[in-house]
């Protein structure tokens, strides 16, 4: 139980989501139970509406679900206080999404530079360290250019340098690959895999795309509002509905 | 986060530029039209800054320089007796007509003060000498008056001269002529016309028809005797009302003949309305352009904000983010604004018209506003960004 206790990144259990009004609920989560163990990659698949994203906002601490517990590296996050949350996700989370989100008026450093800045480091250190991760990423040379000048890919790259650069204990990526192309998407979650690679850190990528599987640990299968078995070796998940 | 802050707006060349414009216009309007406000109702307590002098006494009913009412020769006398009183001297001030060379007919403003003291007399001549005025038939005349007046004038070959009216010119007042011998400085009238002085007597035969000559009594206190504390005593011995001479608007006392001259026109007349509007306008017209630019930058930046909610910033860090663009919005908008008005004031300066005071107060008065309208813009900005919820950054 104690080895147990130092693997498990996060636990939910019982957790139940609904969105909407009383008289007319959309149930997103139904007594959904997760785990995510520490040094893997877990995907989160299924059809399209079964709740996936809402089960990753619960994990990233960004929604309160209305039942369940949930622990991240052993902090409960079901009763805390929007600030005590946004707390933890400043010195736990790195994000990718699925559309990027980078500042487009800011240069490629400085967007790499954000969670730094959030946690109050100074910026000569946050430039410096930025232009470190820029470079593992393969970007040097384009640090002061704008976002919008790069390649779909290069931007996921920025991201990716973004959400790692503070060195965050749990990366979170939502559909990472589903903007890119089939060799791009690849690439990327190659990158995923090698930069984020490391025994305290847990990966849960949240992804539509089968052609990405190969990618993981573990594969986690939701429908319906709750995870329905978890695999792992990809060959075993019948993948003609997703 | 702020200098990023700062360079997410430097980033958007477009708004930036568009809500520069909208602080800049603001401040501009505000500072100038408060500015020509100020000057416009400086021109009409001119008297007072013109005819010098530390106590002036008048008719009871009297509320403001430009309106007198003719007090009686005999009232010189009492006010002389009044304890503290050094000297009193009469002073005739009336709007007359006067003929010029070519015929027409001018409005001037007629000054008559007394021939022995020559109490109230201009402050600087730029030609001739006030002496002068105790000859026969003589005016002097001020610069800009002289200028004008010299537009009507005929040169010696018939023809008309537009070269100002010069010390030995003569025009006509009530057919009486009136002979330049010396050119003042002093400063424009609401009224618009020229100042033309002359001594009281001659003042008297200009205005024939006038019963009463004695608009007001211009007065020195002895040595140690305070102003307001002299107008108190003429008040209470004669029954006639004392005003102090103080023209500087941030420091004049109550009892100061141009302040009550100022507020005369506040109350009386739509200078402060017509204006006030104008100013309204301009902060309305600033609030609207950079709280509408502000609010689209905002919006547009939306989902970055959110997306930086979710990396853990909280709504501290974001408000501060957004005071340091609005704010910085604000300040370079006021510096663009202010300096525009001031330049455009230089060119009325040398003008002369419309008039124009901008006093530091103005500036301080703008800075204020426009900050204000910086401060609406980033509240808005930031009930805005509060609202959209972290969990947000998934979708889409
Ligand atoms: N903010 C919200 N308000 C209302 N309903 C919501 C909200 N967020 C999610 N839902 C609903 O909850 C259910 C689960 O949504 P969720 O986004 O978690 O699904 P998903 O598995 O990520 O789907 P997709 O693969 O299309 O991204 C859906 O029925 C969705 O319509
Ligand atoms: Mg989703």
């Amino acid at each position: 139980m104690s080895h147990l206790a130092h693997t498990v990144a996060v636990r939910a259990s019982g957790v139940d989501m609904f969105f909407g009004t009383p008289e007319n609920r959309v149930v997103a989560l139904k007594q959904a139970g997760f785990e995510a163990r520490r040094g893997e990659l877990i995907m989160l698949v299924g059809p399209s509406g079964c709740g996936k994203t809402t089960l990753l906002s619960v994990i990233a601490g960004t929604l309160t679900p209305q039942a369940g517990a949930v622990e991240v590296f052993g902090q409960r996050l079901d009763g805390l206080g929007q600030e005590a949350l946004t707390t933890f996700r400043r010195k736990n989370l790195g994000f990718v999404f699925q559309s990027f989100n980078l500042i487009p008026t800011l240069t490629v450093a400085e967007n790499v530079m954000v969670p730094l800045l959030i946690q109050g480091r100074p910026f000569d250190e946050a430039h410096e360290r930025a232009l470190a991760i820029i470079e593992k990423v393969g970007l040097k040379g384009r640090e002061e250019g704008r976002p919008n000048a790069l390649s779909g890919g290069q931007q996921q790259r920025v991201a990716i340098a973004r959400a790692l650069v503070h060195e965050p204990p749990l990366l979170i990526c939502d559909e990472p690959t589903s903007a890119l192309d089939k060799d791009t998407g690849a690439q990327i979650m190659q990158m995923v895999r090698d930069l984020s690679r490391s025994p305290e850190r847990c990966v849960v990528v949240v992804t539509h795309d089968h052609r990405i599987f190969r990618f993981a640990d573990r594969i986690a299968e939701m429908e319906d509002g709750r995870i329905s078995r978890v695999v792992d070796d990809p060959k075993l998940l019948d993948t003609t509905h997703l | 986060m702020y200098r990023l802050a700062l360079n997410m707006l430097f980033g958007d060349r477009a708004k930036l530029a568009m809500l520069l414009c909208g602080l800049a216009f603001s401040a501009l309007l505000m500072a100038q039209q408060s500015s020509v406000f100020f000057g416009i109702m400086s021109w009409t307590y001119t008297p007072m800054v013109n005819i010098r002098a530390q106590v002036w006494v008048s008719d009871p009913m009297v509320e403001q320089v430009n309106d007198a009412k003719p007090l009686r020769d005999t009232d010189l006398g009492r006010v002389r007796s009044v304890d503290g009183v050094a000297w009193a001297a009469p002073l005739h001030t009336s709007f007359v007509q006067a003929r010029m060379q070519d015929g027409n007919f001018k409005l001037i403003t007629l000054v008559g003060i007394d021939a022995d003291t020559f109490a109230g007399a201009p402050a600087v001549l730029s030609q001739g000498r006030i002496e002068d005025l105790r000859l026969p038939d003589t005016v002097i005349v001020d610069e800009w008056g002289a200028a004008l007046m010299g537009r009507m004038g005929v040169g010696p070959d018939g023809k008309p001269r537009n070269t100002p009216l010069q010390v030995g010119d003569t025009f006509e007042i009530n057919d009486i002529q009136a002979r330049i011998v010396g050119i003042c400085r002093v400063k424009r009238a609401f009224t618009g016309g020229p100042f033309v002085y002359t001594t009281y007597d001659r003042a008297k035969g200009y205005t024939l028809g006038a019963r009463r000559t004695l608009s007001f009594m211009l007065v020195e206190p002895q040595k140690g005797v305070a102003p307001a504390e002299l107008c108190d005593r003429i008040e209470r011995d004669t029954g006639l009302k004392a005003w102090t001479s103080d023209t500087v608007i941030w420091n004049w006392g109550e009892r100061s003949l141009a302040r009550n001259t100022f507020w005369w026109f506040w109350t009386n007349t739509g200078i402060p309305f017509s204006f006030g509007t104008a100013v309204l306008l301009g902060l309305f017209v600033g609030i609207a352009i950079s709280g509408q630019t502000f609010y689209s930058f905002v919006l547009e930046n939306l989902k970055y904000f959110a997306a930086i909610k979710a990396m853990g910033a909280g709504m501290g860090v974001i408000a501060r983010m957004l005071f340091v663009q609005a704010f910085t919005a604000g300040l370079i908008g006021f510096g663009l604004g202010a300096g525009m008005a001031q330049a455009i004031g230089r060119v009325m300066i040398e003008k002369g018209m419309p008039p124009f005071v901008m006093y530091p107060q103005i500036l301080w008065a703008t800075f204020a506003l426009v900050l204000g309208i910086s401060f609406v813009s980033a509240v808005i900005g930031i009930v805005k960004v509060s609202r959209v919820d972290a969990a947000s950054v998934f979708r889409g």
